[in-house]
């Protein structure tokens, strides 16, 4: 989160119902949309979602409090504390013994890098509900915060051990092992993933990454097994098709990748470069 | 020989930055590729015309780095540049010392452009108008990497440079600022950001 002062203090001028000549229910229907495809768009759902809020809050019924939540982690991202307080007071009132909010309050603090009285509400809320993955999730984010990633690579696989079908954490947990060049670790992460989602050609894409990454014959040779898998459960999939060629090259004379396979691949989908 | 940096090269590295306020990003810097004779002055600092925005996110995987790479030296051939830096942005931050992609992707260039040097991005200073350059540069010395003093001089205009990147911040240009990795989502998007580029020189 590295905004700083950049989004705060911006004279608007026109409101997004004039700019874009959308009513309030296409805002609350584009918020939902970036909610269910977990866009972190956090400037735009602070625009749309502040002026739903302050002009048309009445009329979003029981939706209010989602966006209101939506908002509000937009709005932190963005450094609006004024926004987030705003929203996360409205969710106060209306749920007072809420650990969902108690978790936005935390997220709050997080946000004003205020870690241990963030660390304090999610320890409150897991007092309460030993069960609580967010909170659990969120003291794991500040280790993140923090740099220490060590430590968050552990605690996300003691988490792993009770919670093996945490499929946003197997992810965490492999791109925390990629930065950290333990590319072995990562490859295990998206195993589970592959696992659990055998049709998901994302997820067969990133493995034949790390496994091109880790190198030796039989890593590329798993790569382009799954850069081709990727491929045949999605056509478009550019990074496996980009993949697949820089793997052609390979296991030729040459020893770094046929500069001219890749024109040629490049020719035939008839792109053409500025 | 040092690096400069023009205002285009200098603005999208920080636009790219500004996107992806909660990942780490890099690029490539590249320059025009100088005649024969000039390449004997050693006090002729290297121009950065332009930077290409590479990935966002996870940045330690081969394959599209390589991809990218071979792509972008094609390009380059065609204009006559060649790659001459890597600049990064890191996910934190408080943190702005290159890492090992950082180091690994300069050694890469060095085998092409012995004075290959990093930029590296200072998230802690990122605002609206930056005032200051909010760059390190990071030279190869003694097989070390070593941060150089920023000047005014590291710039080829920089009063220029800055007007134009608080411009384009406040316009939320780099909403449509193109990497690599859009790119590679969408083939149709550029990553020479030819609109951005003329919003530049509009601006200039």
């Amino acid at each position: 989160r590295r905004h700083g002062g950049v989004c705060c203090q911006k004279k608007k001028m026109a409101t997004i119902s004039e700019m874009y000549d959308v009513g309030w229910e296409e805002m609350r229907d584009k918020l939902r949309k970036w909610r269910e495809d977990n866009c972190r768009n956090s400037e735009q759902i602070v625009d749309v979602g502040e002026e739903l809020i302050s002009e048309h809050a009445s009329k979003l019924g029981d939706d209010v409090w989602i966006i209101y939540e939506q908002v509000m982690i937009a709005a932190l991202d963005c450094s609006r504390d004024d926004l987030a307080l705003t929203c996360l007071q409205e969710l106060r009132k209306q749920f007072p013994d809420s650990h969902r909010v108690k978790r936005l309050s935390g997220m709050r603090l997080e946000a004003l890098e205020r870690y241990d009285e963030a660390n304090k509400h999610y320890e409150a809320i897991l007092q309460d509900d030993p069960t609580n993955t967010a909170a659990r999730k969120r003291k794991i984010s500040i280790l993140k915060a923090q740099g220490k990633n060590a430590e968050a690579i552990r605690e996300l696989n003691e988490y792993l051990e009770q919670f093996v079908g945490d499929q946003e954490a197997w992810h965490e947990l492999s791109e925390l092992y990629i930065n950290e060049h333990d590319y072995g670790k990562a490859a295990f992460c998206l195993e589970e993933l592959m696992m659990t989602n055998p049709h998901n050609h994302l997820y067969c894409e990133q493995y034949a990454e790390v496994k091109y990454t880790q190198g030796g014959l039989e890593n590329l040779e798993l790569s382009r097994k799954y850069f081709a898998q990727a491929l045949r459960l999605n056509n478009r999939n550019m990074r496996a098709l980009f993949g697949l060629y820089m793997l052609a090259g390979r296991g030729t004379k040459e020893s770094k990748c046929s500069m001219k396979a890749v024109e040629e691949m490049l020719e035939s989908m008839q792109i053409t470069m500025s | 020989m040092p690096i400069q940096l023009t205002s285009q090269a200098y603005c999208k590295m920080v636009l790219h930055a500004a996107k992806y306020p909660h990942s780490a990003v890099n690029g490539l810097l590249v320059a025009e590729k100088m005649k024969e004779k000039k390449k004997e002055s050693h006090w002729e600092p290297v121009l950065c015309v332009d930077c290409v925005p590479l990935f966002h996110g996870t940045l330690a995987l081969a394959p599209m780095l390589e991809v990218a790479l071979t792509l972008i030296d094609t390009w380059c051939k065609e204009n006559n540049y060649v790659i001459v830096g890597y600049y990064q942005a890191n996910e934190h931050t408080k943190d702005s010392r290159p890492n090992q992609v950082a180091e690994k992707v300069a050694a890469r260039i060095s085998e092409n452009f012995s004075e290959a040097a990093i930029v590296m991005v200072d998230n802690s200073r990122l605002r609206m108008s930056c005032f200051e350059p909010i760059v390190h540069i990071y030279d190869h010395h003694e097989n070390k990497w070593k941060s150089r003093e920023v000047t005014f001089d590291c710039f080829e205009d920089w009063s220029e440079a800055q007007k134009i990147t608080s411009a384009l911040l406040e316009g939320r240009s780099y909403e449509s600022l193109i990497d690599f990795d859009n790119h590679l989502d969408d083939l149709r998007n550029d990553w020479t950001n030819p609109v951005i580029n003329k919003s530049v020189l509009d601006l200039c």
